[in-house]
This record gives structure tokens, C-alpha cells and sequence, in this order.
């Protein structure tokens, strides 16, 4: 199937509640950060909300970007790996074999959206948290990479639970059936109260911006997004991170309305 | 102007073999220390080996640090070798003949030591060999996109040239010692390393054909090793200030620069240690810092066109990372440190003929460069990786630990310690070499003037 | 080398005809080549009338061209072009005669001043040089420039930089050229003012040139001394002039050509285009100029080699660039790749990449090929060919980036999807590359009526350094002396 999953980030709506960081961790077996962790600078988090100041005191706004791997198109991180441990599959996933994995770091090094994460320690829980470990999801042994893979096992669950019921996997009978989609959808998106991300097959529209075409008309509520938001260059709030670096990532923030914007246009008519 | 001394081949073969078939008295304890302190880093990789590359100081962003450093600095001391034997071989330059041998050899084990870094530090080394063109198991190829396998086949080609170059330029030598080794079992291994060489004309010629053959063979691999290696970082676009086309020839003169001072003070050395002040003239020392203020220069062109450029896109991020490497407590101090000791120290002594043939003047001149092209991988390496750049949620620091000083200094040790072990077992100083020179020397006079001329076939 | 062997005063006479065989006597070398030097031959004129209608061609050319306007960069492209082709192909060549003399190899005696000589077409570079500082609009009018201008502080640096330094740059290339030629020339100016005609032009030149050189050790000391700071200084002239050209000229009229080893290709470029002209050079003295006891198979090998390692030279520095661009995939370094490389002149650039590395890697590999009296001048044609090509594309492809000097026009990056087209030439432009070529030739052939265009003394101090056979245990041998 010719899928190509992407996510939209509504930054307008994240509060950095950072329910989203405690899913994935639970989801994807990632050992517990604990303080010492953060002091090496080595804590794992597939997804992290950045929070940054803007402004002068006493107009000071959080601004909160959650950021995780862009699964881009052209990544960066797939050429250089010389054991073909990342590449990329037919369902624009950028994926890690950590079998493969030598640990060379050099796709971490590639990345400019730092969303790869090393192994330094071998993972630990503690005895309390043994039997949580997500059985379908690999526990990483230390000196390989892992970075966040869209919740693959998931999308594999899903597609085959579909075949069986609906005897179809395609993106479109699975997001017609709410259940299916929410077990689809990767951790972080089920775990989000604002509905900050939004999961789904953005096939068409990445292919036509990379194409550097018109956006053809959406399929899904998430091309619907996309179409609305990336089209229009003036009044669309979608943007890429780093587009510059030509790297096409399947992730499409939305950027943050101020009040004083709205105001603003407004009083302006 | 070079002054000659001209000695027969008695005297040669007596002075030269003298660390061979006899021991110079520090020669037992420098290599007991040396191998404490490679026994010393062995463990230490052990250690890191066993607990997992926590015991580094590496870091979220900061993933290559000390390692990295070290395998460009050894791979930039074993152009030495190739450029002082190769090149000056094919031009022949007069002054290469005492110093070919021990610049080949530095290059073969600077290699080797050049090698461990990178096998050390990746994540499993254990399966390191996944790296070449070689997986029965896995049924996977190595991806040829990756620099990090144009990197083992580049080096491991080199490595097999260069110990070839040595090896060719070695039998005639180890013929010389077999005649006159007095132990029936270093007679037999002798014998059997020198295959059988019995000085014939046709021997000769294959010998000296072998190698040229192989100098300018191994010249393109020495281009391309460290052209793949500077595109280690070039290619990398998620780095700042690594991007940067420059990078190949930067590298290779920069190595050359780091190389031939490295020559120049194993040629020191060898005036001190081992009294060979009578192969090794001041003309030699004279010659060798000619070759350096010149590629001193270039380099320093190189540099200057790269930190043009940098600026010259006027980025925010690359102006950012300009600043963190010159102004920004410690890297400030180590630029001033690494521009110092690379350049202008250096190059305006080198200026004076006095420094010029003074072999303790050079010593020190060379040992400032090393530590100045070793801050210069330094300083490209890790303000780069802090990340002072979009997205700057992940600034980074980076703080070597001891397993990681102590398997730098293991590297060090080991090309010391190997040139030592070599000293022993073969003649630094290719003996044939010197002796073709002095044969062929011819002198006459023009007016006041003596003229050396040399001879043609 | 085994081949110098063979110039041997004592050596049994040579069978091979291509090598040359200079006479041993000192009187003999001097009286000859002077006398090369007082006498004009037919090729000379005939040569002289057909670069002399191309160098008119050129003059109309660039006529028809002033009418378009100095403000329409675009249709410059061409003549820019040319004029790096003048700076890349001629201002290196005493590089040849510079870089051996430093390494004391003797076969660069015959062609040394040859080379030197070709310094001398400096001054067309110059004066082609001047309608280009009008060509190219000043810093603010908001083109990207390495001196940071800044356009809220136009004092800071003045707006005319790059123009500045540059024509700097390129007198200060002439003078130290002239200088370096005038230098070596001087002991051959006494040599011909002895000689020439009571009265002529050459006695009378030669004799003002000479500036009084009787030959004493002090003197020679002098030349020698002057020689080497002024070939020192010449490469660096000639970096500094690659640089500023390459940069202030060429790459920042592209947005987005980030390139920091650029600067060095374009010398290195020089460099290979340089020891093309001069095996060109010497095989024409050889082959029309009577000059075949001089110059013979040493000359050109030499230079073929030297050709030969500046290939694969041009071919690493320009893989160096290309790779980390390719393999970084910005868009803005594609635009740049396909702007130069895989677009409009994609087809000039196979040309290019064919004539300056490809034939000469595996022509010049081939020993028969090599060491030839023919092979290399054919692959020098192909070179200075290439190079031609190579100027053009890079030149007018920058040329043509619309909005130069539109201070409106503040372009970081090139836009991917508006390249421009390729500009091909129109018969002025034509024109204007015939006149390059002939005023090229003609330059070089007038300069060769002032300063003798065969280095007589380093001829004799090689009669000197010769110290012919020598039994050598079984065999005989040839000892040479190399100065140290």
C-alpha cells in the first residue's frame, strides 16, 4: 500500500502538558529518565515538547513545539548509516533495524532535528515496572540508536486486525472506523487532551509538495489540514521545520495564533 | 651547500645496525613504560567495553568527541610517510634517502593506531566487520552511500600499500642484517624475511621498479583516505560548520602539515637518541622546514578561505558557532592555543636559518604543531557538535572522562611503542638508500664554487 | 631522470630525432639564439595577419557590445568569460618556468622564458579588465559580496570594493610579472645589444634594457636573488587575483554558491590551463620556429606529466565541491548544481569534464602517448579547449542570474524553480571570443620582438651543470650537477 504517514501539530493547541512524553515512554518501553540521566544530557525521549521563551518581561510567552523524528523524505540520516540499520520503507517510514545497529552515531550526527537518541547505558527498570513492557516493541540493548518510529508496531497491529475484520488494511477503512484509527494512531496522538496531533496517510499531499505542485484535494481529515493550512502561503498557518534544509519531513506544525494577532486583524477588518 | 660527509660502507652498515644487532641502554625501560601505558588503555576500552560507552563523556548532542579527534589527528600523521617517500622519491629530492624509513613506518603504525578510535567508539564493537563488504550471515550489503565504509576500505588500502612500501624498501636492508647476525635463529628469520635477496642486478631493478611502482600507486590512495575522511563531517548537513566543500584539500594539507612535522621531529629524535647526527645533517633539518613553511602557508590559506566562507553566508547559526569557537570559554583559550602553536610560533622560526638546522629547535617546533593540529580537529569537531543552531533546545557540553584520555594516550603510546619494537628489528635508516647516495655523489668545481652532482642512468 | 641523459656533450650521438641536442659550445648557444632573436621569419608575418583579423573582429565585437549598454549584465557574460579565460590560460604559464627553477630541474631551461614571457600577456588581461568594473554593479546596489557590506552603514566599506581590489590585484600580477621577465632577460639584453646591428632597434632596446649588466659574481647573485622573491611572489600574486576574481567576479553573483574550495579550483584551473599553453607553446617553437636543437621530447614530456598530474588534480577539487553539494541535498545547492553543471549547460559541462580530465587521464597514462613529440600537444589543445568551455559556463551562466544589479533584488538562495536559460552567443559574442584568441597570440608575439624568447644563459649554465659520461663500475653513467 502506497501510504505515507505524517502528523499535524497544532501549536496553537499544545499546552505542554507533556501527556504525550509519558505515553510514548510507556508505549515504546523506553527506560525511565531519572535525574542523573538528564544531568549526562543523555535522557531518551522519542518525544519531547521544547519550550521557549519569547518576548520581554513583562510579555513573556511559553511557547511549546513537541518534537520528534520528521520521518522525512530525504533524510539525512539514511545515507550515511553504513550498515543500513535506518532507511526508509514504502509507507514513508524512516525506520531503525536495531539488530543492524553498530552504533557509529553518525545518523545522529545528520539529523539537524536532533530526534535520534543513543543508547549510552543499558536500559534499566525497576522491578515494580517489569511486567508493563509493551511485548510488541523491541527493548533496545545499549550502543544502538533509537529514535520514534510513528508507533510502527501499531500500524502493523491495526492493518492486520483490519484485514480480518473489514478484509481491507487501507488507510481509508481504517480511519472510517473510529476504533480501528484510534488503534492505529500512535501513542502520543490517543494520548494528546487538546487534540495538539493529528495522525494520518498524508500520501498525496507530501508527494505533491515535493513535486512542487498544487496540493491535489484532500482524502482524509488530516490532508484536509494539510490542504487548508500549507496551501496558502499568506494565510495557512502549516509550515515545516528546517524546510530549508530540504530534508521533506512528513510532520506538519501549525503555527501559534497570538491574541494580539487576532485583535490585530481584526480592528483591521 | 648541502655539506657532505661521506663515509664508506663499513661505517654505515656498523652506525645504522647498531640499534638492530646491539641495544641502546634506554631502549628496555621506555618500552616497559610504553607498554604499561598501552596495557593501561586496553583496559580502559575493556572497561568501556564491558559497562557500555557511559563511561565516556559523550552526550545528547555531542556523540563524537575525543575518538574522533584522535582518528583524524593519527590519519593526518600517516601522510607523512607516503608524502616524504612517495613524492620526494619521484622527484628525487636527494635529501629523502635517511629519512624515508622512518617516515613510512610512522605512517604504518600511525594507521594502526588511527584505526583504533573509531573501531573503539562505536556502540557494538564487536561487530565492527559489518562496516566491509563481507556478510555471509546477514545477507546484507554495507550501504556504499555511507562515508563510514568508503572509510575502512580507504584506510585498509592504505594500510596494505603502505606496509608494502615499507616492505619493498626493507629486503635489501634485511640481506644486510641476515650476513651479519650471529644467532643461527635470527639468521634463519632474516633469511626468510629478506626472500632469498642476494644483491643481483636483476633483484635491483625489480626492487627499485616495485617501488616506484607502488609510490605512485599509493599516492591517489593517500589523496582519497583523507579526502573521505574530511567527508566524514562534510557531508553531514545537521552539523553547522562542518558543510563545507573545503574540507577534502583542508584536511590533506592540514595532515600534511601535522605529517611532515611529525618527520622532522622523529628525525630530531633520532639525532638524539640514537647519535645519527652523522645521516641526519643539519641540511636535512634545513630542507624539511623549507617543505614546511610552505605547507604551513597553504594550510593556513585553507583555513582563512574556510572561515571566509563560514562568514561569508552571513547565517545566524554559523556566526553563532564562529563566536562559540573564538570567544567562548575554554574553546577560546584552545584557539588561541591551536593558532598559536599550529602557525604563528612556527612559521616565523622556522624564518631563521639557526632554527632551521638546529635539531633541538625543530623538535620543539614540530611537537608545538602536533599539539596544534590536534586542537585544530578539536576545535572543528566539538563547538560543531554543541549545536548552537535552530532548535536549540539541545545545547550541548562535552567533558572528555578518563577512558577516554586514557585510550588517546594508549594511541600515542603504541606508535611510539611500535617504532621502538621496529627500531629493534629492523634499521630505521634504510641502509641501501644511504649507500646509493653516497655511490652516486659525485663533486666537482666551477670557479670558487663546489657543485655536488649526482648520478644518471 | 633518464632522458636528460641524452642532451650529453660527450654522450654517443642519439639515434631518437625527437630528442633535442643543443650545441655544447657556450659561444655557439648564444651566437644561434640571438640571431633566432635579430631575424624574422614568414610564419611570423603570416601568423600576425590571421591573429590580427581576429583581433579586429574582436574590436567590432566589443563595439556592437558597448551599444547595448554596460548596465545589461546579462549580454556581458562572454566577455567576462574571456576575460578569465586571458587571466586562467596565460597568467599561470610562468608557473612553468618558476615552480622547476625552484626544484632545480634542468628540463625547464629551453622553455623558461618562454614562460616567463607569457606574464607579459598580463597586460591585455588588464586592459580587458576595465569595461568589466563597469559591467558589474558596486556592492549597493545589493549584490552579495564577501567584504559584508552593509547597506545601513555604506560607509563601513566602500561600495566599490571588490573593483578595487581586484584591478590592485591584477597591476600588481602585471608588474611583478614584468618585473620577473625583465629580471631573468637581463643578461641576455647585454648578450644582444653585443651583437645586434650598430644602430638598430634591438641594439639600441638592449642596451637601455641591459641597465648596465657586465656579468660580475655580484650581479649574477642579483638575478638569481630577484628571481626567486619575485617567482614567490608571483604565485601569490596569482592565488590572491584567482581569489578575489573567482569570488568577487563570479560566485557572488550566484545566491547561494556557497563554495569555500571555488577560489582554489580557479587557480588550479590556471595552473592545468598554463602547462597546457606551454607544451603548445613549445611545440609550435619547435615545430615552426627552428628551435628543434633546444627544444625537444624532454620539454614536452616534462610538461605532459605535469599536465597530466593537474588533471587529476582538477578532477579532486572539483569532486570535492560537487560531492559535498550533491550529497547534502539543499535546495538551494541543487539550484547551484543544476545552474552550473546538470541544467542549462549541462551539455558544455560533459565537454569540459571529457577535454580537461577524462581523454587527458587515459591518453596521458599511456607511455607511448606521453612521451611523444605529438601526443601531448594534442591533448594541451584539448585542455586550453576545455578550459575555454569551462570559463564560458561559469561565467555566463552567473552573468545571466537575472537581478544583479537590482537593488530590489536582495537574493539569498537561487530560486529552484526560475533558472536561468542557457544564453547562447550571438555573432558579436563570437566575435569577441575570435578577438580574445588573436589579441592573445598577438600580445604574446610582440612580446616576444621585445624579450628574446629563449633563456640563453640558463642554456649555458646547463653546458656547465653537464658533466657527461662517467665509467661506473661495469657501465657508464651521466653525472649532473644539481645546485643546491
Amino acid at each position: 500500500m502506497a501510504e505515507s504517514w505524517g502528523m499535524i501539530v497544532d501549536l496553537d493547541r499544545c499546552t505542554g502538558c507533556q501527556a504525550c512524553v509519558v505515553a510514548c515512554q510507556s508505549e515504546n518501553n523506553i527506560p525511565i529518565n531519572e535525574e542523573e540521566h538528564f544531568n549526562q544530557r543523555r535522557a531518551i525521549q522519542w518525544i519531547r515538547v521544547e519550550r521557549y521563551w519569547e518576548g520581554e518581561f513583562p510579555n513573556v510567552r511559553a511557547r511549546f513545539v513537541p518534537i520528534f523524528c520528521q520521518h522525512c523524505s530525504d533524510a539525512p540520516c539514511e545515507p550515511v548509516c553504513p550498515v543500513y540499520a535506518t532507511y526508509h520503507n514504502s509507507e514513508g517510514l524512516n525506520v531503525q533495524v536495531y539488530n543492524r545497529c553498530i552504533g557509529t552515531r553518525f545518523c545522529a550526527n545528520g539529523c539537524p532535528y536532533h530526534a535520534r537518541f543513543f543508547n549510552f547505558w543499558e536500559p534499566e527498570w525497576p522491578e515494580s515496572l517489569t511486567n508493563q513492557l509493551n511485548p510488541d516493541v523491541t527493548v533496545r540493548s545499549r550502543g544502538i540508536m533509537e529514535k520514534c518510529t510513528f508507533c510502527i508496531q501499531r500500524i502493523r497491529r491495526t492493518k492486520r486486525a483490519a484485514t480480518k475484520s473489514e478484509g481491507d488494511s487501507s488507510a481509508e477503512t481504517i480511519f472510517a472506523n473510529p476504533e480501528l484509527e484510534r488503534a492505529l494512531s500512535p501513542a502520543c496522538v490517543n494520548a494528546c487532551p487538546t487534540d495538539t496531533l493529528v495522525f494520518g496517510d498524508l500520501f498525496e499531499m507530501l508527494s505533491a509538495r515535493r513535486a512542487g505542485e498544487r496540493l491535489p484535494k484532500p482524502k482524509n481529515r488530516a490532508q484536509e489540514i494539510v490542504r487548508r493550512e500549507l496551501q496558502d502561503a499568506e494565510n495557512g498557518r502549516g509550515y515545516r521545520v528546517l524546510e530549508e534544509k530540504g530534508t521533506n519531513p512528513s510532520v506538519i506544525y501549525l503555527s501559534k495564533v497570538d491574541k494580539e494577532t487576532v485583535e490585530e486583524a481584526v480592528s483591521h477588518g | 651547500m648541502l655539506e657532505h660527509v661521506q663515509l664508506d660502507q663499513k661505517t654505515i652498515n656498523k652506525d645504522l645496525l647498531g640499534g638492530v644487532l646491539g641495544t641502546p641502554s634506554w631502549w628496555l625501560p621506555t618500552v616497559l613504560f610504553l607498554t604499561l601505558v598501552v596495557f593501561t588503555g586496553l583496559g580502559a576500552f575493556g572497561y568501556m567495553m564491558n559497562k557500555g560507552l557511559g563511561v565516556t563523556g559523550l552526550n545528547r548532542p555531542v556523540f563524537w568527541g575525543f575518538f574522533l579527534v584522535n582518528f583524524v589527528f593519527w590519519i593526518g600523521i600517516s601522510h607523512a610517510g607516503i608524502m616524504i617517500s612517495a613524492i620526494l622519491r619521484l622527484t628525487q629530492a636527494e635529501w629523502r634517502r635517511p629519512v624515508t624509513r622512518a617516515a613510512e613506518v610512522m605512517t604504518v603504525f600511525s594507521l594502526m593506531a588511527a584505526l583504533h578510535t573509531p573501531l573503539f567508539h562505536v556502540g557494538r564493537p564487536w561487530r565492527d566487520f559489518w562496516v566491509f563488504p563481507y556478510d555471509f550471515a546477514r545477507g546484507v550489503w554495507p550501504n556504499v552511500r555511507s562515508p563510514f565504509v568508503w572509510d575502512p576500505s580507504a584506510v585498509m588500502t592504505y594500510l596494505i600499500g603502505s606496509s608494502l612500501f615499507v616492505f619493498i624498501a626493507l629486503i635489501p636492508d634485511l640481506a644486510v642484517v641476515r650476513d651479519r647476525a650471529k644467532n643461527v635463529w635470527v639468521k634463519r628469520l632474516y633469511s626468510g624475511l629478506c626472500l632469498g635477496w642476494r644483491g643481483t642486478p636483476r633483484q635491483w631493478k625489480l626492487q627499485a621498479v616495485a617501488g616506484i611502482l607502488l609510490s605512485a600507486l599509493v599516492l591517489p590512495v593517500f589523496v582519497s583516505v583523507h579526502s573521505i575522511v574530511s567527508w566524514d563531517f562534510a557531508v553531514v548537513i545537521g552539523v553547522e560548520g562542518w558543510h563545507s566543500t573545503i574540507f577534502a584539500p583542508y584536511f590533506i594539507i592540514g595532515a600534511i602539515h601535522s605529517g611532515v612535522s611529525a618527520v622532522a621531529m622523529l628525525m630530531a629524535l633520532g639525532v638524539w637518541m640514537w647519535k645519527l647526527d652523522k645521516y641526519i645533517r643539519p641540511d636535512h633539518f634545513d630542507a624539511i622546514a623549507r617543505l614546511l613553511i610552505v605547507v604551513a602557508t597553504t594550510w593556513f590559506f585553507f583555513f582563512f578561505l574556510e572561515w571566509v566562507f563560514a562568514l561569508y553566508t552571513l547565517e545566524g547559526p554559523e556566526i553563532v558557532l564562529r563566536e562559540l569557537q573564538v570567544f567562548q570559554w575554554p574553546y577560546s583559550a584552545l584557539f588561541i592555543v591551536f593558532i598559536v602553536t599550529a602557525y604563528f610560533i612556527p612559521v616565523p622560526m622556522w624564518m631563521f636559518k639557526s632554527v632551521r638546522r638546529s635539531a633541538f629547535w625543530m623538535l620543539i617546533t614540530t611537537i608545538l604543531v602536533n599539539v596544534g593540529m590536534w586542537l585544530e580537529r578539536f576545535i572543528i569537531i566539538i563547538p560543531g557538535l554543541l549545536r548552537r543552531q535552530p532548535l536549540t533546545f539541545d545545547w550541548g557540553t562535552y567533558h572528555p572522562s578518563i577512558v577516554e584520555i586514557l585510550i588517546v594516550a594508549e594511541t600515542f603510546a603504541f606508535v611510539a611503542l611500535g617504532m621502538l619494537l621496529f627500531s629493534k628489528l629492523f634499521p630505521l635508516i634504510p641502509l641501501f638508500d644511504i649507500k646509493e647516495g653516497m655511490t652516486n655523489r659525485r663533486e666537482f668545481k666551477i670557479g670558487r664554487l663546489t657543485i655536488p652532482a649526482t648520478v644518471r642512468e | 631522470m633518464a632522458s636528460s641523459a641524452r642532451a650529453a656533450p660527450h654522450a654517443p650521438r642519439h639515434a631518437d630525432p625527437r630528442v633535442a641536442e643543443p650545441p655544447t659550445s657556450p659561444s655557439e648557444t648564444t651566437g644561434f639564439l640571438v640571431g633566432k632573436h635579430l631575424r624574422l621569419g614568414d610564419n611570423f608575418w603570416r601568423a600576425v595577419a590571421v591573429f590580427g583579423i581576429f583581433s579586429i573582429l574582436g574590436v567590432i565585437g566589443f563595439v556592437v557590445r558597448l551599444g547595448d549598454g554596460m548596465g545589461e549584465t546579462a549580454a556581458w557574460g562572454y566577455y567576462v568569460a574571456m576575460f578569465s579565460f586571458i587571466i586562467t590560460a596565460a597568467s599561470a604559464a610562468p608557473m612553468v618556468a618558476i615552480a622547476p627553477r625552484m626544484a632545480n630541474s634542468h628540463w625547464r631551461r629551453p622553455i623558461s622564458r618562454a614562460a616567463e614571457l607569457w606574464s607579459v600577456v598580463g597586460l591585455l588581461s588588464l586592459l580587458w579588465f576595465i569595461p568589466i568594473l563597469w559591467i558589474l554593479p558596486p556592492l549597493s546596489d545589493g549584490r552579495r559580496s564577501l567584504w559584508f557590506f552593509d547597506m545601513n552603514h555604506p560607509n563601513l566599506v566602500p561600495s566599490y570594493t571588490p573593483h578595487i581590489w581586484a584591478s590592485a590585484a591584477i597591476l600588481g600580477l602585471v608588474v611583478t610579472g614584468l618585473a620577473l621577465v625583465w629580471v631573468s632577460c637581463l643578461p641576455d639584453f647585454a648578450s644582444i645589444a653585443r651583437r645586434a646591428p650598430e644602430g638598430s632597434f634591438q641594439r639600441r632596446w638592449s642596451l637601455w634594457m641591459a641597465r648596465g649588466w657586465q656579468g660580475t659574481s655580484r650581479q649574477w647573485h642579483m638575478v638569481k636573488r630577484r628571481m626567486g622573491i619575485l617567482g614567490a611572489f608571483y604565485f601569490m600574486m596569482l592565488v590572491f587575483v584567482h581569489f578575489l576574481i573567482s569570488v568577487d567576479f563570479l560566485m557572488t553573483l550566484v545566491p547561494g554558491w556557497i563554495d569555500a574550495l571555488y577560489p582554489v579550483t580557479h587557480a588550479a584551473n590556471a595552473l592545468q590551463a598554463a602547462a597546457a599553453t606551454m607544451v603548445l607553446t613549445a611545440w609550435i617553437l619547435r615545430t615552426f620556429c627552428g628551435y628543434e636543437r633546444y627544444i625537444g621530447l624532454d620539454q614536452i614530456w616534462g610538461l605532459g606529466k605535469l599536465m597530466f598530474a593537474l588533471s587529476l588534480l582538477w578532477f579532486w577539487f572539483w569532486f570535492s565541491s560537487f560531492n559535498v553539494l550533491w550529497y547534502g541535498k539543499m535546495p538551494f545547492e541543487q539550484a547551484v548544481i543544476e545552474l552550473l553543471i546538470t541544467g542549462p549547460y549541462l551539455w558544455v559541462f560533459m565537454a569540459v569534464f571529457m577535454l580537461v580530465f577524462v581523454i587527458p587521464l587515459w591518453t596521458l597514462v599511456w607511455n607511448p602517448v606521453r612521451h611523444s613529440l605529438w601526443g601531448p600537444p594534442l591533448i594541451a589543445v584539448g585542455i586550453l579547449v576545455g578550459t575555454f568551455l569551462d570559463r564560458i559556463r561559469l561565467y555566463v551562466a552567473a552573468y545571466s542570474v537575472p537581478g544583479i544589479g537590482n537593488p530590489s533584488v536582495h537574493k539569498h538562495v537561487l530560486d529552484f524553480d526560475h533558472l536561468p536559460k542557457t544564453v547562447m552567443p550571438d555573432i558579436w559574442d563570437i566575435f569577441i571570443m575570435l578577438g580574445a584568441i588573436g589579441l592573445i597570440a598577438l600580445v604574446y608575439m610582440a612580446a616576444s620582438r621585445l624579450f628574446p624568447i629563449m633563456n640563453m644563459w640558463e642554456q649555458r649554465e646547463l653546458q656547465l651543470y653537464d658533466r657527461g659520461h662517467a665509467p661506473y663500475h661495469r657501465a657508464h653513467v651521466r653525472v649532473m650537477g644539481k645546485s643546491e
